[in-house]
């Protein structure tokens, strides 16, 4: 049984081992301008709602700001107006293979986790997930690291491109757009961070929730355009890529998602985000797969 | 023996402004620092019209520094650290002071008792409180200034 133990590593791997300990808790009646602060100052991108006798009561993620912002609600509202309730539960030992399904089944982008005695002991993203398995991938003996120090040249096992993780499509607006009509197109495709292009129709910088959040706290106006708040230079990634490396530029970056391009730099066809990544259900090479595949031809046949 | 917060506060001290980039307020701590006599670990914010909205600690800034997914890279010993902590630096430009103080001021005024400020200190676990009268700083006591002061009374 020992070649099934290492064949699926998400299914071998639980929720304690790659969940963030640390729980940004507001009470119900922090104002969504104090919310937008512990988002950014903890780098988080959901937080817990909890009264006075530490009693769960919702979450608040960047996209129930952005609708706040969208609603123009003002920044003093208290939290528990916004909040969903109740938040997703997982447990500590439960599969990141089971927590992924559940993830998806729920469409939501982070569980917070209960251990044995009920209590909340941390929470779990897509990004942690992804971080789990690139630790493992780069302990692998079929790893692009493992190869480039023992054996070099050596092929080993196909690696995944950017192009093949990457959602296939870039949602773009203009630098005149207003704030309020990007997101209305964030919250209509269901995404993170829209192109923004210049005159020129040149792709020139970015807008992610982060961003019109922040724009929220700063008190600037929904009608203004985009170009105010754009982020500058887009981060962009070669769709040839290997999937690693890409995966490390998210990393260093620190940001959720980047933008692939195909040939010319400015031309982009899709954006490679750590959810993609995780929704993958495996490591960065084909090796993952190939032998879970084998594995399961040879159940069959038993 | 002196017994009020306007005995012992701090009549010299320097502000940020919310408007400031986390870099501008880095350099500040430090020039502020230097200027005072002592290393700052935490400053009074201010708006334009020099009313005190907000606290700012090198906590918060090192938590806002601190890499994301820190947990999981920080095992890696092959990664360039210093290249990750200079991409959260990075970030720092675009970030203001107001987007991550605290805004939730605790203040005493100029005729608060010490002992009252000393609890204050201890319940709401602060290290140094703005003094506030009429909408206006004052100064500012620093918890190592309340402890020398008693400490003072005991030898």
């Amino acid at each position: 049984m020992g070649t099934i133990r290492n064949t699926n590593i998400l299914s071998e791997l639980v929720v304690k081992t790659a969940m963030r300990r640390q729980i940004v808790k507001l009470p119900p009646e922090a104002s969504l301008e104090q919310c937008i602060r512990h988002f950014i100052k903890f780098k988080v991108n959901g937080l817990l709602v909890s009264d006075e006798q530490d009693t769960i009561t919702g979450v608040v993620s960047k996209t129930d700001i952005m609708g706040a912002y969208y609603a123009r609600l003002p920044i003093e509202t208290p939290v528990v107006d916004i909040m969903s309730s109740p938040p997703l539960f997982c447990r500590e030992d439960e599969s990141l293979e089971q927590v992924l399904n559940t993830m998806r089944e729920s469409r939501v982008y982070r569980l917070y986790v209960h251990n044995a005695t009920a209590k909340v002991s941390g929470v779990i993203a897509y990004p942690d997930i992804v971080g789990v398995l690139y630790t493992y991938c780069r302990e692998c003996p079929q790893s692009r690291w493992q190869h480039n120090r023992h054996s070099e040249g050596s092929g080993g096992p196909r690696r995944f491109k950017v192009k093949e993780i990457m959602t296939p499509s870039v949602t773009t607006f203009s630098v005149y757009d207003t704030l309020m009509t990007i997101m209305e197109g964030l919250s209509a495709n269901k995404i993170g961070a829209v192109l923004i292009c210049n005159q020129e129709d040149q792709p020139t910088g970015v807008v992610s929730k982060t961003d019109l959040i922040l724009a929220y706290r700063r008190g600037v106006s929904t009608d203004l355009a985009a170009s105010q708040i754009m982020n500058t230079p887009i981060q962009r990634v070669n769709q040839e890529e290997c999937l690693e490396n890409a995966l490390q530029q998210l990393i260093f970056s620190q940001l959720h998602r980047i933008f692939v391009f195909k040939g010319e730099p400015d031309n982009f066809v899709g954006v490679l985000s750590l959810s993609d990544a995780a929704r993958m259900h495996s490591g960065s090479c084909r090796a993952c797969i190939m032998s879970r595949i084998r594995l399961e031809a040879g159940n069959a046949q038993e | 023996m002196k017994e009020l917060a306007k005995d012992i506060m701090s009549r010299q001290f320097h502000t940020l402004n919310e408007e400031m980039s986390i870099s501008e307020a880095v350099k500040i701590f430090k020039s502020a620092g230097a200027e005072e006599g002592r290393k700052l670990f935490g400053m009074m914010v201010t708006d334009n019209s020099g009313k005190l909205v907000g606290m700012l600690s090198m906590y918060d800034i090192l938590l806002f520094i601190r890499p994301k997914h820190v947990h999981i890279w920080g095992m890696m010993e092959d990664l360039d650290i210093s290249g990750m902590i200079a991409s959260s630096c990075a970030q720092a430009r675009n970030v203001r002071v107001a987007d991550i103080m605290t805004s939730e001021i605790i203040s005493v005024t100029p005729d608060t008792h010490l002992l009252l400020v000393l609890d204050v200190m201890i319940k709401k676990h602060v290290r140094r409180l703005p003094v506030i009268e009429d909408d206006h700083i004052q100064g500012i006591i620093y918890i190592s200034d309340v402890f020398h002061h008693i400490v003072d009374q005991l030898t």
